[in-house]
């Protein structure tokens, strides 16, 4: 990477931010009931650049929203009317701060299946008009295995901008896209001295060595795709219950249904978040069901996460940032998961 | 993505009352433009809309050599399409997303004996095929028709069931699951049928099926033991499906988007599958 590296102080960092918060429409962690979200911000002291905890929902409701209208209608005598509902700020130009390498990686891995074919305009100009800061996070979270997956977590190029709080106590400011380069150039003023590479490096083998969770990956995918008869995927799942919450609070699940709302003569068609988790999923008119059972969705789950996507898009869906772990009402982990059925004989 | 999951307007032209629990809807898309680019090949879907209602897939069940209009033909199964039936009159408007899907490859076809095989509501997408057939026979060898429902009020296009029996050009068949009065035709389940009456030749044949789950299991076992290689074997897949744009998730098979990749598969295509069904 030949991007240059600026060096600034705590000071100068929160000068920073104070800067980019005033001239643009900014999004950046917020602690909501013991709990980081991302949020519109309008002056530092409201966010957490740093949060030090990985945040409980991800990047993923600013370009993929929970719900949002398709289009109202309106019967009269003389037909139906559609009116298209049309998001007008798709245009807006938005910075979010503080983010974790987990959740921009995750949108990289839906670029994949919003861009291919059919492309999701919406997503796409809300991606472009989205540029991301990320803080390189100080140690790993005790459901995370970012580094044990198909990606260079090191060298990624899912946001901007990196922040990097070195050991010295100075800030290192990288850009790792042209974007972010350019976005650097504008917006900070003091070069690092020749060593802010090695600092940058420092910090990271600290980091990756704070990993509690790691797996062969490449190991586990095979395994899981040997092992699709397993009666192991109804053993590691049999606690579940089914609440979808791993799904809506996933940064990478982006499966959605339809659903009309009608009040006399007018309506609503909106599209929202759905989950693959459900019994009603796969349910088809008449009362097929080709999952009709808990372990089969999982199973569908987890070789989403871990195979198939893999096959189709080339990238693993899952970008082990374990949310859906920290979430759970009862404790279950897809880090657990795929390698209860990957390792059994 | 939102302006892709807007339908377009269509009148309702005609109710056509098939069998008890099937209705025909003939559609016309009510803007010119709409109407023009709206070109679809048979074997595609489209995802239906009773604003209001909710949104539901159906096989387009006419060929596209006669345009204008199109149809799709509705089983009353579950919530949507039960208000489908109740609700929906001639003149109303309905909406319409597609055309969506693969489609039946009727180009690698030409100059080959076509057998279809249906069951029930499982016409409704090899109609579209064997209209365009019809309209196309010179490009086609022998056209062999095998449908069969369980009674007689069962079987849907009764009117063109009668064409294709008056048409020299094609064999029918068909069959009733009991024996009813007043039936002269053939008694007995699709498979039987087609190992004991139709007995098709292998040589040159393609074969395209759609019908029940368990019909298909079944004459696809047949048609293994008559010797048809998996490849010449066409089918269209049920599943559940939203979006038709490869993106919702649902109609997910393995590393497949039914959807996208489908619904058209050869018989050696489904079996590369992993096994949910």
């Amino acid at each position: 990477m030949s991007y240059q590296i600026y060096q600034t102080d705590k000071a100068g960092l929160a000068q920073f931010y104070e800067n980019i918060i005033g001239k643009n429409e900014t999004y950046a962690p917020v602690l909501n009931f013991e709990k980081y979200e991302y949020k519109k911000v309008s002056k530092l002291a409201d966010c957490n650049p740093e949060s030090p905890i990985v945040l409980t929902m991800s990047m993923k409701p600013l370009f993929f929203p929970k719900n949002s209208a398709i289009l109202k209608y309106k019967e009269s005598s003389e037909g139906t009317e559609i009116i298209p509902d049309a998001e007008d700020d798709l245009a807006k130009k938005r910075v979010v701060l503080g983010v974790k390498h987990c959740d921009a990686r995750a949108l990289q891995v839906l670029d994949k299946v919003y861009q291919w074919d059919y492309h999701d305009e919406d997503y796409r100009k809300r991606r472009e008009n989205t540029l991301i800061i990320s803080t390189r996070c100080e140690k790993a979270g005790a459901h995370c295995f970012c580094t044990s997956l198909d990606y260079d977590v090191e060298n990624s190029d899912a946001y901007d901008v990196m922040v990097v709080k070195a050991a010295d106590g100075n800030y290192y400011l990288q850009a790792h896209t042209d974007k972010g380069d350019a976005f650097l150039k504008e917006n900070t003023g003091k070069l690092a001295a020749n060593d802010g590479i090695e600092k940058i490096k420092e910090q990271y083998t600290a980091f990756a060595a704070s990993f509690a969770l790691k797996m062969n990956y490449e190991e586990v995918s095979k395994r899981l795709n040997e092992q699709f008869d397993s009666s192991e995927f109804e053993n590691a799942t049999s606690n579940c219950i089914s609440c979808n919450t791993c799904s809506f609070i996933c940064p990478t699940c982006h499966c959605f249904k339809i659903s009309d709302e009608k009040i006399k003569d007018k309506g609503i068609r909106y599209k929202a978040y759905d989950s693959c988790n459900s019994p009603y999923f796969t349910l088809m008119a008449g009362g097929h069901n080709p999952r009709p059972v808990k372990y089969r969705r999982w199973r569908q789950r987890a070789m989403h996460k871990f195979v198939y996507y893999k096959e189709r898009f080339d990238v693993n869906l899952c970008v082990g940032c374990g949310k859906c772990a920290i979430s759970c009402p009862v404790n279950i982990h897809i880090f657990d998961v795929v390698n209860q059925v990957a390792n059994k004989a | 993505m939102e302006q892709l999951l807007v339908p377009m307007l269509c009148r309702v032209e005609k109710v056509i009352s098939e069998t008890p629990d099937v209705n025909t809807f003939r559609l016309r898309i009510k803007d010119e433009n709409q109407l023009q680019q709206f070109n679809w090949r048979p074997g595609q879907f489209v995802e239906f809309s009773l604003l209001g209602y909710g949104e539901c897939t159906f096989c387009i069940a006419s060929s596209p050599t006669r345009k204008g209009t199109f149809d799709c033909s509705i089983k009353k199964a579950g919530s949507v399409t039960a208000d489908i039936h109740s609700l929906i009159e001639e003149g109303m408007d309905v909406g319409i997303r597609g055309p969506f899907g693969n489609w039946f490859p009727y180009d690698e076809m030409k100059g080959k004996n076509l057998l279809f095989i249906g069951g029930g509501i499982g016409l409704a997408p090899l109609r579209s095929l064997i209209q365009y057939c019809i309209d196309n026979r010179g490009d086609y060898k022998d056209i062999t028709i095998l449908y069969g429902a369980r009674s007689s009020a069962d079987l849907v296009y009764k009117e063109e069931l009668k064409e294709w029996q008056a048409n020299p050009s094609i064999k029918l068949v068909l069959t009733i699951d009991r024996p009813e009065d007043n039936w002269n035709d053939n008694v007995g389940v699709v498979p039987k049928i087609l190992e004991e009456v139709v007995k098709p030749s292998i040589e040159n044949t393609k074969v395209i099926t759609c019908g029940p789950p368990i019909m298909i299991k079944y004459t696809l076992l047949s048609l293994d033991k008559l010797g048809f290689e998996p490849k010449n074997v066409i089918t269209t897949l049920e599943m559940k499906m939203q979006c038709g744009l490869g993106k919702c998730g649902r109609c997910n098979i393995g590393h497949t988007y039914v959807c996208k990749d489908g619904p058209v598969f050869t018989y050696e295509q489904l079996k590369a599958l992993p096994d949910e069904f």
